[in-house]
């Protein structure tokens, strides 16, 4: 009798545990409940509000234009980086509680929407034709699904080439007529590298920004030949551009810039002088605060063009999760999130460029030529382009294996085939 | 109100309890043993075998977050021994502990041996050596990563003096592992430096003096006294290292992040990789598997080496 007592009891603790493990944390549905009424936690994760207190002050701004509709739901945020987003979401979906709202980047949407993680937003309205008239059209293939939308565009990450004219004059090039071609590049940046008396680069000719993986540069590179990445989320790099591609990347490395430089502020080496062309991102801070109007008026900036005029655009991109619980909530909030004073905000915050339509007239554009070269260059806009569908994996993949080839390591040639193999 | 006392008269058979209540007191005994037990059990219950037979249950399906999955069978395993990430991570673990392991567990010996002697100052040296133990690795990993920056760090600096080129340390491939492991050798000094001196202090001074009268040399008393006495001190060094080193994670996550390439890629970032990255939490799990496996396969060419060792 005792015995059996202790065993209901032991049950009834184990069951208290496993319960509030699984289901303590999650609220009840509000969708169909008015607004006024709906009350519970809106948990959002999210890359683009940098952890500073303008950061902070700038997300509390949508969390009270929001709360102007939803008075009684509170905000959970969690401001993930890029580098744990992964980690971030599929913990909350291994521990039943996924986010609400997740902003993720381009080659997110594609998987998550095909394992039915993300929302449909045709059901808010938003479809193909309407985000036409809203956004940017560089970053609707990237938020597209099988003919749906599942993500919002917030704020376009870019990606340019910067020249420094003085280093240009010194080595008796034109800061004026800037290589823009694969193989003009290489001729140039091989006459700006400067080295000490052991051979040692001090200062690069060409900063390809790859410190943590080839990947982006890849893309951007064979782009700029013509040739995306995939199509129709078919390999399309396992062929003569891509060898023609990884070769000249293996060619710049170590012979224009040192494998893995970058700098402590994880700035473009080109904007510190570091480097005397390169690679740059959407915005660059001319005030004394930043690189200084001399700094910024020795700037150049410029796109790829192998055959293709080209300028890498990635973005932050919202969307509503499958299973949460307060989808209408959630739509709220990111119709809080788009409007275009809090996307000027995060593009500033980001030094990216808004992703609405007429982002060469952003505040963002008019603040910096950087921004403004980046927003009129977005319809030359080129990424992974149509992934497959396993391309969270590929992601890591095309980083590891380029560096083996780039590093001598593995066979150019066999690293393409066998990345084209392993995508699916 | 008395109270009389009697003596048991001398001789008379002392009372024998009935079975059924030397039955009972034993009952009481497992029951306290275990209410002792519960919570233990329940924390090894919820935190160890639930997940342990999770991860074995998730070894054998394709799941990755999504709503559908479908069980696979042993083809997880089978993917794996094709893997080249998987097999570049096993190897550079094995590798990692091969290395670090011997030459941690001497340097530490060497160091406590140093440490047992009445020196001036030892409480500051005891500190000193323990201080990375209790430092975040992450911080650890922040400061070394100074240390091995090509430019301004204080490795090159310092081969600078001799005449040393520059090197890039992390960024090259011939070096990363290499530097990792002098991070991690150096980080795990401390724990074992206060087991060995734990154990140091506890070698019989019967023995040593014997051995002091017997007209041993101090090499003599360090074989045959000092150095059987730390047989199973040894040994459990040797398993907490080979879990240690085996479990690595942080310092590469932090320092190189399984670069460059693949070259410090370690099995426990592979398996994080695969899981939170990836998102195959299926084919992660099999990993883990294989992990505990080799993990097991080490701690027992360990034990059989400890046997033929205190055999000897």
């Amino acid at each position: 009798m005792k015995r059996g007592v202790g065993l209901t009891l032991l049950a009834a603790a184990l069951s208290v545990v496993v319960s509030s493990c699984g289901n303590g944390v999650i609220d009840k549905s509000t969708d169909g409940v008015p607004p006024a009424e709906a009350t519970g936690t809106l948990r959002v994760l999210l890359p683009s509000f940098p952890p500073s207190t303008k950061g902070r002050e700038e997300f509390q701004k949508v969390v009270d234009d929001f709360q102007k509709t939803y008075p009684k739901m509170k905000v959970e945020p969690d401001f993930a980086t890029y580098n744990n987003l992964n980690e971030k979401l599929s913990t909350s979906i291994a521990a039943g509680i996924p986010y609400d709202v997740m902003v993720t980047g381009v080659g997110w949407i594609q998987p998550f929407a095909s394992k039915r993680i993300f929302e449909d937003l045709g059901k808010y309205g938003l479809t193909p034709d309407v985000i036409k008239e809203k956004s940017t059209a560089a970053l609707i293939p990237a938020v597209t699904y099988d003919g749906k939308l599942y993500g919002y565009p917030l704020i376009a990450d870019t990606r340019a080439v910067a020249l420094r004219k003085s280093a240009f004059r010194e080595a008796g090039l034109d800061p004026d007529k800037p290589p823009t071609s694969l193989a003009e590049i290489k001729v140039a940046a091989e006459k700006l590298t400067k080295r000490d008396k052991n051979g040692n680069i001090t200062r690069s000719g060409f900063d390809l920004a790859s410190a943590t993986g080839f990947r982006q540069s890849f893309t951007t590179f064979l782009s700029s030949t013509g040739t995306p990445l995939y199509v129709g989320g078919e390999p399309n790099f396992d062929n003569k551009a891509g060898l023609d591609t990884l070769l000249w990347i293996k060619s710049m490395i170590n012979n224009v810039q040192p494998y893995g430089q970058t700098n402590a502020a994880q700035q473009p080496l080109v904007l510190t002088g570091e480097a005397a062309m390169g690679i740059v991102g959407g915005a660059v801070d001319c005030s004394d605060k930043g690189i200084g109007q001399k700094n910024c008026d020795d700037l150049k900036f410029f796109r790829f063009n192998s055959g293709k005029e080209i300028e890498y655009v990635g973005g932050d991109l919202a969307s509503i999760g499958s299973r949460s619980r307060h989808k209408d909530a959630a739509w709220s909030f990111i119709q809080s999130l788009t409007k275009p004073a809090t996307l000027d905000a995060l593009a500033k915050l980001n030094k990216k460029v808004p992703a609405y339509k007429d982002s060469a007239n952003s505040p963002q554009a008019k603040s910096n030529p950087l921004s403004q070269f980046v927003a009129d260059g977005l319809i030359y806009a080129a990424n992974e382009n149509e992934v497959p569908a396993n391309w969270l994996e590929m992601r890591g993949n095309f980083d590891i294996q380029l560096t083996q080839a780039v590093l001598g390591q593995k066979d150019p040639a066999k690293v393409l085939h066998n990345l084209a193999g392993q995508s699916r | 109100m008395s109270t009389t006392l009697e003596r048991p008269a001398l001789g008379t058979p002392r009372k024998v309890a009935p079975a059924k209540d030397r039955g009972t007191l034993l009952r009481s005994q497992v029951r306290t043993g275990w209410t002792l037990l519960t919570p233990a059990l329940l924390h090894s219950g919820i935190f160890i075998v639930i997940p342990v037979i999770a991860v074995l249950v998730l070894s054998l399906t394709d799941y990755s977050f999504g709503d559908t999955w479908s069980w696979v069978g042993f083809g997880n395993y089978s993917t794996l021994f094709r893997d080249v990430d998987f097999l570049a991570s096993l190897w550079h673990t094995v590798l990692y502990a091969i290395v670090v392991i011997p030459i941690s567990m001497a340097i530490s010996l060497a160091v406590a041996i140093g440490l047992n002697q009445k020196i001036k100052g030892i409480g500051f040296f005891r500190t000193a050596f323990y201080i990375p133990t209790v430092t975040a690795t992450v911080a650890i990993a922040t400061i070394w990563l100074w240390i091995y920056n090509p430019g301004s760090g204080l490795a090159n600096g310092f081969l600078s003096l001799f005449g040393v080129a520059p090197n890039r340390w992390l960024a090259d491939p011939a070096t990363a592992l290499p530097s990792l492991m002098v991070v991690g050798i150096w980080q795990g000094l401390g724990t074992k430096i206060i087991i060995y001196l734990a154990a140091l202090q506890g070698v019989s001074r019967d023995l040593l003096e014997s051995a002091d009268l017997d007209g041993a040399s101090r090499w003599q008393k360090f074989a045959n006294v000092t150095w059987p006495a730390l047989g199973p001190v040894q040994f459990f060094v040797l398993i907490t290292s080979i879990v240690g080193t085996f479990q690595v994670f942080d310092l590469v996550y932090v320092m190189t992040r399984g670069g460059p390439g693949s070259e410090t890629r370690v099995l426990v970032l592979d398996i994080y990789q695969n899981a939170f990255q990836d998102l195959k939490l299926g084919y992660a799990s099999a990993e883990t598997v294989i992990m505990m496996i080799v993990i097991a396969l080490f701690i027992g060419v360990g034990r059989l080496l400890q046997r033929a060792d205190t055999n000897d």
